[in-house]
């Protein structure tokens, strides 16, 4: 009877299939056998603006580096599910909130050389150095020059007043910056205040919703609308290629006892079952290097947090910034609420 | 030579080999139910008091209005097509089903970039109106039921000109003849007629837009499907993403109960051996312009505009160096994946169709049945199961390729087996007995009489699975493995930041793969009608 099961041609295929997907499985850990000079890197920052910093370490020390892009919760999730099997060795996010959280959930190691972290100064860093941020970027107002006053407002939150009625253009709900700009305002604020503020931006955007913030500086340059809110860099960026554009960069809240500007930073975190964390601990020191700073932060005209290098000289002078004063790590408890205020209000 | 008892042994076991495949298909929805079942009661009140209402009504909303635009579009273009003769007749009917190449999210993508703010129809309307002037966002129920509408009508269309060619001339002569006006034909003889085929293609229309998961993420519309990829992705959440997804799947069963109902309800059978086919009738030169203009923008909308984007932007991306050694591995890991895939899934899913079509007893019945499983398993349901699957039990294939390929199997074997099983039907048995019964085995049988009949089915099956997992995006973007992306992730990952140029060589090669199988199986189809 058994000599039947391996004549009949239904039991071939069954174990057919089944060798077969053993012979994945085989493949699958041969490929991802640990050798001894390669690093995995899980990224929620976009591709373009971390891989040529990862190419670059590549080409400098022969450590080959594997790349996962991919929404930057996602990843943290991804992390999570994985535990201690997770082929990632290093986790880089565009938001202190998810690197925060990532901390919390013990996916992230201190860094074992308090050294290497003190370059960087404290608020830009996790209290026990599990996450250290790279660079900065600040919510800006971009404004057409010709449509707008710089005195005509000086709050975000004047953004929601009836007077910008059809006359603004704001990222889409998905975007990571507005939910972390959405929970400093709440922090600062309180729910009822910011839900009003939220009502009055959709409502002044109407359809001026964008997915990409560079699109927000072209309206806003071509006149279809008055102001935007974006990161700061897209506005340099764009004057980069356009110099005679009539945009300017409004920081908004900068008056005596005003919120200040609401900023966040991008990060990096050894994680905490890293197999190979003396290769994950040599990027980490690569990329707050003098040299490694000034390359992460001109990639995107975002400022480097290393506080002797110097930012693109376009930018604003960071030390005369006045920035909300909601700690970084707090991003993370605060994200959940701004989430649902995000879809309560129904902004798309 | 096996006695009879023997071989009998052998057919049961076989049948007992066919139930763990069975079970492996439909662990996944099962596994969601448990999960939804476990979660905290507090999710349950907080989900139902907040996101239900608004997902169930968003979901329902565009599965209406889709289904009613391409029951007008599909219904009406094979109208035009099949009873109106006028120049360009047969290219039209055959281009009409070109849009099934083009993935939703590329449409998606694609249309988000031309009605989007700043894009050139908004530009164009500027010019024309002044520069305050305003179109409506793609990104709303509207932009959904265009792009879906213009992606999914090609269903009602194929399945309605199949009736309307089919359909007995003498039928509409009689009412004629009786006096009857042409409105009355056509409501009391003809639309009824075409009333089965219709609704089945209207019920793979909303079944597709129930469970699509890149045009409503790429357009920002809230449905059920995206809502649990947003909760997983997006959020900390598990519990309240299987619970989304049990509703999902209770939908969509309800729905193949009711669509099987209604089948059975409304069979037409055609009882006299007079068949005669209606001719067209020519058009006059004013009526051959309209009938072209209507057939010619449909299909520009739907696939002649987007694919010449698509190889402009290609053109851009090629000559600035894009398209490199990685795009390649892209293509490479996505050819690699779905043919892994379809093998697979032909593996486990020929001994399922053999069983059930050569020994049909209640155990192979029913684990056919629950290898349909897949299609109640929208893709990021699919991911979450699997992923709670692979987390909870067996965490040693996380981040393997293993787990990608089970879950491009389980969804897409249903696909597959549409095909195999009138394939393995239309193989006479009394030849395998007749083979048998010359003293070959049930392998040499298999070898030498049954795969070389049903090859064709066979073929097509392997290619449907093939391509359907080739432009699979949720499952592949939740649980791929590092550095092993495809082409679908990289249109994603590109299109959701407006690099449409990037995105472009990705997309168009997707379409370009899916093209060739389009032709061959519509000319199929015309040869079969």
């Amino acid at each position: 009877m058994f000599h039947y099961h391996f004549q009949s041609g239904s039991g071939c295929f069954l174990v057919g299939g089944l060798v077969s997907l053993l012979i994945i499985a085989a493949a699958q850990t041969a490929l991802s056998a640990p050798e001894t000079e390669h690093l995995v890197v899980y990224s929620g920052r976009a591709e373009r603006l971390i891989k040529p910093l990862l190419d670059a370490f590549q080409e400098k020390t022969g450590i080959r580096v594997d790349l996962l892009s991919s929404a930057t919760t996602e990843i943290v999730n991804r992390l999570h599910a994985e535990g201690a099997r997770t082929p990632a060795d290093v986790l880089v996010t565009n938001d202190a909130g998810s690197l925060e959280r990532a901390r919390q959930l013990g996916l992230l190691r201190p860094l074992s050389d308090p050294g290497i972290a003190a370059v960087i100064p404290a608020p830009f860093r996790a209290a026990d150095n599990s996450w250290i941020g790279l660079s900065g970027r600040v919510w800006a107002i971009v404004y057409n020059t010709s449509l707008v006053k710089p005195g005509e407002l000086r709050s975000l939150l004047d953004l929601a007043n009836p007077q910008w009625k059809d006359r603004i253009a704001i990222p889409n709900a998905g975007s990571e910056y507005l939910q972390a700009g959405v929970s400093v305002v709440h922090a600062v604020y309180g729910r009822d205040r910011t839900k009003r503020f939220l009502e009055g931006l959709k409502a002044n955007a109407g359809t001026q919703v964008y997915g990409k913030s560079s699109q927000i500086v072209e309206a806003v340059a071509k006149g279809q609308v008055a102001l935007g809110v974006v990161n700061h860099y897209y506005i340099s960026r764009y004057l980069v290629n356009q110099p005679t554009a009539p945009i300017a960069t409004l920081l908004p809240d900068q008056y005596e006892g005003g919120m200040g500007v609401v900023m966040n930073v991008a990060g990096i975190g050894i994680t905490a079952h890293a197999k190979r964390p003396h290769l994950a601990r040599r990027l980490v020191e690569y990329l707050v290097s003098e040299e490694g700073q000034k390359f992460f932060a001109d990639l995107n005209k975002e400022y480097p947090l290393r506080p002797n290098v110097a930012a693109d000289p376009s930018l604003p002078p960071f030390k005369t910034i006045r920035v909300a004063p909601v700690p970084l790590a707090r991003l993370a408890e605060l994200r959940e609420s701004a989430l649902s205020l995000i879809e309560e209000v129904g902004l798309r | 030579m096996p006695s009879i008892s023997a071989r009998q042994v052998t057919w049961n076991s076989l049948s007992w080999l066919a139930a763990p495949v069975a079970g492996l298909l439909c662990l996944p929805p099962v596994y969601v139910a448990y999960l939804a079942c476990t979660a905290h009661p507090s999710v349950w009140t907080r989900l139902w008091t907040t996101r239900v209402p608004e997902l169930l009504l968003n979901t329902f909303a565009l599965a209406f209005s889709v289904a009613f635009g391409t029951l007008l579009l599909g219904v009406s273009l094979a109208w035009v097509v099949t009873r109106w003769d006028f120049p360009g007749r047969a290219f039209w009917e055959g281009a009409l089903v070109l849009p099934l190449a083009m993935p939703t999210y590329v449409l998606a993508f694609i249309y988000s970039y031309l009605l989007g703010a700043g894009g050139p129809v908004e530009g164009a309307w500027q010019r024309l109106v002044g520069p305050e002037a305003r179109l409506p966002s793609p990104h709303s129920y509207a932009g959904a039921t265009l792009v879906m509408t213009l992606d999914t009508f090609p269903f009602v269309y194929v399945l309605a000109r199949t009736a309307l060619l089919n359909m007995n001339a003498s039928y509409e002569e009689v009412a004629k003849a009786c006096g009857a006006s042409r409105p009355r034909i056509l409501y009391r003889i003809t639309l009824p007629l075409m009333r089965p085929a219709v609704v089945a293609g209207l019920s793979l229309v909303i079944l597709y837009v129930v469970s699509d998961f890149g045009a409503v993420s790429l357009l920002r519309y809230q449905t059920l499907t995206y809502a649990v990829y947003q909760q997983l992705t997006g959020r900390y959440d598990q519990a309240a993403a299987s619970i989304l997804s049990l509703l999902l799947v209770v939908i969509a069963l309800l729905f193949l109960y009711l669509e099987r109902r209604s089948r059975h309800r409304s069979r037409f059978y055609q009882t006299t051996g007079r068949y005669r086919r209606r001719m067209p009738h020519p058009l006059s030169p004013l009526a051959t312009i309209l009938a072209t203009l209507y057939v010619s923008a449909v299909w520009m909308a739907s696939f002649g505009l987007p694919a010449l984007l698509l190889i402009r932007w290609s053109w851009g991306a090629l000559s600035s160096g894009a398209v490199d050694a990685r795009f390649w591995a892209f293509a490479g890991n996505s050819v690699l994946l779905s043919g892994l895939a379809a093998t697979v899934a032909m593996l486990l899913g020929f001994p399922l169709a053999y069983l059930a079509t050569r020994r049909s007893t209640r155990l192979t019945q029913l684990s056919l049945q629950t290898a349909y499983a897949g299609y109640v398993l929208p893709g990021p349901v699919g991911a979450l199961a699997w992923l709670a699957i692979v987390t909870n039990l067996m965490p040693f294939l996380l981040g393997s390729a293993v787990i990608l390929v089970l879950a491009y199997v389980v969804h897409f074997l249903p696909a597959g087996l549409q095909a195999l099983e009138p394939a393995l039907e239309q193989v006479t048995p009394n030849l395998e007995e007749a083979s048998r019964s010359l003293g070959l085995g049930l392998a040499a049988t298999l070898r030498r009489i049954t795969l070389p009949l049903a090859q064709g089915g066979m073929a097509t099956a392997w290619v449907l699975m093939f391509l359907q997992s080739m432009k699979e995006l949720p499952a592949t973007l939740l649980l791929r493995p590092v550095g092993f992306d495809t082409l679908a992730v990289r249109v994603w990952l590109e299109a959701s930041e407006e690099y449409y140029q990037l995105a472009a060589p990705s997309a168009l090669l997707l379409v370009m793969m899916a093209l060739p199988v389009i032709v061959l199986l519509e000319a199929q189809q015309r040869r079969a009608a």
